[in-house]
């Protein structure tokens, strides 16, 4: 760049100054304002969105689908996509190393590589028509990044249409940009396809994106949701053994630990003496040579770290006589005079605390799962008369009142015990099953709703 | 007795001469496009103050970082409001230097005379970044935690360096206690002072050259 020229780029700035402003207070007052309303946004994202719970880092949960800052999405999926491409596909740095460092070299050299001294967007179609390009493409496989690159059917379809989107139209727009240099229109024409191409690409890509299911990963943030998280997972896992309350010494009715002598975990002995980290390493790794499995996914088991937290604290407040529980709300609302229980509401709790942890695949249990209200109806060697709407005689209703079924064809062998097996459950409990069952298994509230009978006033 | 006060200050700190340096300046024309900057600025004190008040009651180790997350979340008055301004001022800091960065290229105000106020802006998006991806870390949640095995690994693909890079960032071959801590020094000591020292030069050539005006149809 010549003097002339600067100093024409000098004397056109004070010209612009002279019908321009003050600093102060014209600049700075919007500048103020713009700060202003970035502080009541980030309150109103704070108040109202909040920031979403996560569970503690688990190193061992090899399941859980890495995910890098948002901001790095793109490039992530840049790398997915390129991954596809044949032959080149196979060299990685490339992708993550040679490609990025020559678009930042290029983003940084900018003011050394375009020389020209025009401003106006007229004289610099051709810069702007690539930077454009590159946003646009940063946007869409910003957007796209949670859409898989093969569907669930094997189908790469999905995965084609992202690559074209996002690496073909970008390079062919790049090359013909090359082509059509001195040719303004022409450039005006490349850029313009090439971004409402793109777009419409990604667009039919997100239509296309199979719906969501991941798996909802419950996190327990406060203390009375995480002593109740920790109830669960207790029940789940380790009433089998250990009694819902932690009281068993002697184990019974656990196939291959029959009799087997153990340390009631609400004691004080194991309370004050194991403190929490080793706790968690009790439930992780187990105590094999006592017959505990391990829980930990760390060693095989299905627990992870936030969930083994979990119990610790459930056990702590409820049995460790130096925490002072907060109010646990109840199990289940309180049934009224006449109402009619549902499974959304009353089975399901329930279920889960007294019934999941053997009622659930792979435990001795008839097959009778329970961890659905599909299965609870549905499945079982005795599916015919476990649940039978409107009858006393269900064996579900037997079992848990403490009769024994026995075996219709050989009537001196047992075929279901009582339910659960270590302790019976207690009578406003029993109710809620009773009249679930009699009123016809209502599923959700509304359907329970609508079989309420006002009481009758007595005669 | 307050113009005296006035009198005395002015005498040894020259409020005349920075009123007249530094606010009574002619500028161009400005848009509200030009407040990006600042507002980036405003974020980056923002994001400053409530780190602040983050590291008194954060520990960064991995047996207590989650719980002292927790705790600020649940236990520390208005501790859910501190953390959640500066959660989203992260996101926010992100999308406003990006555009800037946009605006500027778009606007070509990176060119003469101004070519080193761009090199510096590249300076303080990556350290920006670098920002976010340390700071990402901290909570050692989930989340955190695989971002951050991702994100080294990639760096560990580099030829050559790749093996030497990755344990630098780690502080080993895995995430552990080491590269939590490194993170946390990175994050609150190490690329702050690089982003303030930046932003410093950036003001500094900002004033001494005048925002760009928007280009007209001679430029």
């Amino acid at each position: 760049m010549n003097e002339e020229t600067k100093k024409q780029i000098n004397e056109r700035y004070e010209r612009q100054l002279d019908k321009g402003e003050r600093f102060w207070p014209d600049t700075i007052f919007k500048d103020l304002i713009m700060s202003l309303g970035i502080f009541v946004l980030l309150i109103l994202l704070a108040t109202f969105v909040g920031i979403p719970a996560e569970a503690k880092a688990d190193p061992s949960d090899t399941s859980y689908i890495p995910r890098p800052e948002w901001y790095f999405l793109f490039l992530f999926k840049f790398l997915a996509l390129y991954g596809q491409l044949p032959l080149i596909g196979k060299i990685e740095w490339l992708a993550t190393v040679l490609v990025p460092a020559v678009a930042l070299g290029v983003l940084t050299l900018i003011p050394f590589i375009e020389k020209s001294p025009h401003r106006h967007y007229s004289k610099r179609v051709l810069p702007i028509s690539i930077m454009s390009i590159m946003v646009v493409g940063i946007v869409l496989l910003t957007l796209m990044s949670e859409v898989p690159t093969v569907s669930e059917d094997g189908s790469k379809l999905i995965g084609t249409l992202q690559t074209i989107a996002g690496i073909f139209i970008p390079a062919a727009a790049y090359i013909l940009f090359f082509v059509f240099k001195s040719n303004t229109r022409l450039l005006i024409w490349t850029t313009s396809l090439a971004a409402l191409s793109m777009i419409i690409l990604s667009g039919t890509v997100l239509a296309l994106a199979p719906e969501k299911h991941g798996e909802e990963v419950e996190v327990a943030t406060t203390l009375v949701d995480q002593i109740v998280a920790g109830q669960d997972l207790y029940s789940v896992h380790c009433t089998e053994c250990h009694g819902d309350d932690g009281s068993v010494a002697i184990i019974a009715g656990v196939e291959g630990l029959e009799g087997e002598k153990i340390t009631p975990i609400n004691s004080r002995d194991v309370l004050y003496t194991i403190t929490d980290p080793s706790m968690y390493e009790v439930i992780a790794y187990g105590r094999p040579n006592a017959g505990m499995p391990p829980f930990g996914k760390t060693y095989g088991g299905e627990l992870s770290r936030s969930e083994i937290d979990y119990i610790t604290i459930f056990m702590r407040y409820s049995w460790d006589d130096r925490f002072d529980a907060p109010e646990i709300p109840e199990l289940f609302p309180p049934l009224a005079e006449g109402e009619a229980p549902s499974y959304d509401v009353h089975i399901q709790p329930i279920v889960k605390r007294y019934c999941i942890s053997c009622h659930r695949p792979d435990k001795d249990n008839n097959n009778y799962l329970m961890t659905t209200y599909e299965e609870i109806l549905t499945t079982g060697d005795n599916v015919a008369n476990n649940i039978i709407a409107g009858d006393e005689n269900s064996y579900l209703l037997q079992t848990i009142q403490e009769h024994v079924i026995m075996n219709p064809e050989k009537p001196d062998e047992e075929m279901i015990g009582v339910m659960p097996p270590s302790k019976a459950l207690k009578p406003n409990v029993i109710e809620v099953f009773i009249r679930w069952i009699m009123n016809g298994m209502p599923k959700t509230a509304a359907e329970a709703g609508v079989l309420f009978q006002s009481p009758t006033p007595a005669p | 007795m307050w113009k005296n006060i006035y009198l005395w200050l002015d005498e040894r700190l020259g409020f005349d001469s920075l009123y007249a340096n530094l606010l009574d300046r002619p500028e161009p024309k400005t848009t509200w496009w030009n407040t990006l900057g600042s507002a980036s600025m405003f974020l980056f004190i923002l994001q400053g103050l409530t780190g602040i008040f983050l590291t008194v009651y954060y520990t960064p180790s991995p047996d207590h970082a989650y719980d002292s997350i927790q705790y600020i979340m649940e236990g520390v008055a208005f501790g859910w409001l501190i953390r959640g301004i500066h959660h989203w001022g992260a996101t926010l800091m992100v999308i406003l230097v990006f555009i800037h960065m946009l605006r500027v290229f778009f606007t070509a105000s990176f060119k003469f005379p101004r070519e080193l106020t761009w090199l510096i802006g590249i300076g303080l998006f990556l350290a920006t970044l670098g920002m976010g991806f340390t700071g990402y870390l901290l909570p050692w949640n989930q989340k955190a935690y695989w971002a951050t095995t991702v994100g080294t690994q990639i760096a560990g693909t580099v030829p050559f360096l790749g093996e030497f890079t990755l344990k630098v960032l780690r502080g080993g071959p895995e995430l552990s206690a080491l590269t939590l801590q490194r993170f946390f020094a990175a994050h609150i000591w190490i690329i702050p002072a690089v982003l303030a020292a930046l932003m410093g030069l950036h003001l500094y050539l900002i004033i001494k050259h005048g925002e760009s005006h928007s280009p007209t149809k001679e430029d």
